[in-house]
């Protein structure tokens, strides 16, 4: 049975005509040991099926070592959005419920190239010095989470000092005592800081400068 | 069971000047969107959150909007008013409005990315949760103090939670974060028991849920453990210490009109009602939880909606002329 509904399907379809440049899904699964690789592998056939542009590539967690060092994969199922090169943007977990519009929104940026980063976001991303990293918990029944998730993988996008995460706090239970989750959205910023809800850009950027 | 939902932006053209700019996607701009869409108004809506509905979204069942006998998903009903709408034209950008520039012919809207302009605004922004303004309650929001029963119930697996409010959408919520937690006290203050009686008998039939009337929650001590917090009864103005992991916060909405204050005339922080929805200032009206009413529902804010945009419509009429 397929995972998206014709509905969905043609949302998916007619969302994705506006890609402009090719885009991989990088899929890192396994069959054992994995709440949700089957599924998250059904999701992205069936993703990558309804636009010409977008190409899926499995790899195997546990035996294709070279490109999970490659693209730093810790934990599956994992997704990379690849376009002209790799931005650091990541999917940890299966991005279901309304993080399905996180991974179409990051498909359709690394595509376009369009972001909705201010002036004043990109000035202080390109003044940026060390590495960002910045995972943002979710669970897929939330509404607030995706403009989270979306707004990190912005900055990943735009930046190649920023690298960002969706992480499904669900299916990682032992992430959810290491970083304290008790509600989402919330966002890590390298592995110490961090932001509660779906913070505005400018919130984030004064947590991000606290961080560094 | 998984599922899969997609809302994204409409590819909309910035630099256009629209008839009308809806600010914010709950019921009331939703159905404004669709009677001005069906006017043939240039209108665009503007939603901060990743979809429309407003706290819709956040409400498990809608039980008392007419036409729907078998209780209906709030998110479902939401998609729904947003695609009917759409089918007529309405065009929607999600993004967060970031300031406003209510006076002149000339309106504007900005956001981070765009300044959006038109000939008339409707604000229809809704409101936030009321907080209860205690220590620990700020410390501790996304860390054990929740306002989101959808968002954060399940971090309560068989835990024991505390809901506060005696309102219909403390007993609903409530009723949903039972489906977690082992255990659950619903707290409400004096004279606070304001949910529908079918609410209430509801709770009483869950033997998860206890009842603690006449109850004020002064503290939040989350960073103890066992965590607990203080109530104080008051009738007998006893102070006791209850241990729970979680404490949920449903005690009413403040309007969210910050990015206007300045800009209108606002009454006890509502945006001051006019007839036909309209607010102080020409070519600005309000509709739904934002206006000051007495009663906040799905279906006074549908009803809002449709009186503004038909005013709008009007209004643009006579302006052409």
């Amino acid at each position: 049975m397929a995972m998206l509904d014709d509905k969905v399907m043609q949302d998916v379809k007619k969302a994705l005509e506006k890609m402009v440049k090719p885009v991989t899904l990088e899929l890192f699964s396994q069959a054992f040991e994995c709440g949700y690789c089957k599924e998250t592998h059904q999701l992205l056939e069936e993703v990558s099926a309804a636009s010409p542009l977008l190409k899926l590539n499995v790899y195997q967690f546990e035996s294709d070592e070279e490109a999970v060092k490659k693209y730093g994969i810790n934990k599956i199922p994992a997704i990379a959005i690849v376009g002209e090169k790799d931005y650091g943007i990541r999917f940890y977990g299966i991005p279901s419920g309304y993080e399905f519009s996180s991974l179409l929104a990051a498909i359709l940026m690394v595509s376009t190239g369009i972001t909705k980063l201010s002036a004043e976001a990109k000035a202080f991303l390109d003044k940026l010095q060390k590495p960002v990293h910045l995972q943002v918990f979710v669970m897929p029944t939330c509404p607030y989470c995706p403009p989270a998730v979306m707004l990190a993988h912005q900055m990943a996008f735009y930046s190649d000092k920023v690298k960002a995460d969706m992480v499904e706090i669900g299916e990682f239970p032992p992430l959810t005592q290491r970083y304290s989750v008790e509600g989402v959205p919330r966002t890590v910023i390298n592995e110490k800081w961090f932001v509660e809800g779906a913070a505005p850009e400018a919130m984030l950027i004064a947590k991000i400068t606290e961080a560094l | 069971m998984l599922d899969f939902k997609l809302h994204l932006d409409d590819a909309v053209e910035p630099d256009q000047l629209f008839d009308l700019i809806i600010i914010g996607g709950g019921p009331a701009g939703l159905t404004a969107g669709l009677y001005a869409a069906r006017y043939k108004l240039k209108t665009l809506m503007i939603e901060k959150s990743v979809m429309s509905g407003g706290q819709l979204v956040t409400t498990e069942w809608v039980e008392n909007y007419p036409g729907f006998p078998e209780p209906i998903l709030g998110e479902k009903l939401a998609k729904d008013m947003e695609d009917q709408a759409k089918l007529f034209g309405l065009e929607v950008v999600r993004e967060d409005v970031l300031s406003v520039k209510l006076s002149g012919d000339i309106k504007e809207a900005k956001t981070a990315a765009n300044t959006w302009k038109a000939k008339t605004i409707l604000i229809a922004t809704g409101s936030s949760p009321r907080h209860l303004g205690i220590p620990g309650e700020a410390e501790y929001s996304g860390k054990g103090v929740s306002y989101c029963a959808t968002c954060d119930g399940p971090f309560f697996p068989d835990k024991v939670v505390a809901v506060v409010g005696g309102g219909n959408s403390a007993f609903e919520e409530a009723l949903f974060i039972a489906k977690y937690a082992r255990k659950l006290y619903l707290m409400y203050v004096k004279d606070g028991l304001i949910a529908d009686p079918i609410l209430q008998e509801r709770v009483a039939a869950e033997p998860k849920i206890e009842l603690i009337p006449n109850t004020v929650v002064e503290k939040i001590v989350y960073e103890d453990s066992p965590r607990y917090i203080q109530i104080r009864n008051q009738d007998s103005d006893e102070q006791s210490k209850l241990e729970t992991d979680g404490i949920f916060i449903f005690i009413g909405a403040i309007p969210n009109t910050d990015l206007f204050k300045g800009q209108l005339e606002l009454e006890g922080g509502y945006v001051k009602s006019y007839p036909n929805n309209g607010t102080s200032v020409e070519g600005v009206w309000a509709a739904g939880d934002v206006q000051e009413k007495t009663l906040r529902q799905v279906a006074t804010a549908v009803g809002d909606g449709a009186n503004a945009a038909f005013a709008i419509h009007k209004y643009l009429m006579f302006k052409k002329d």
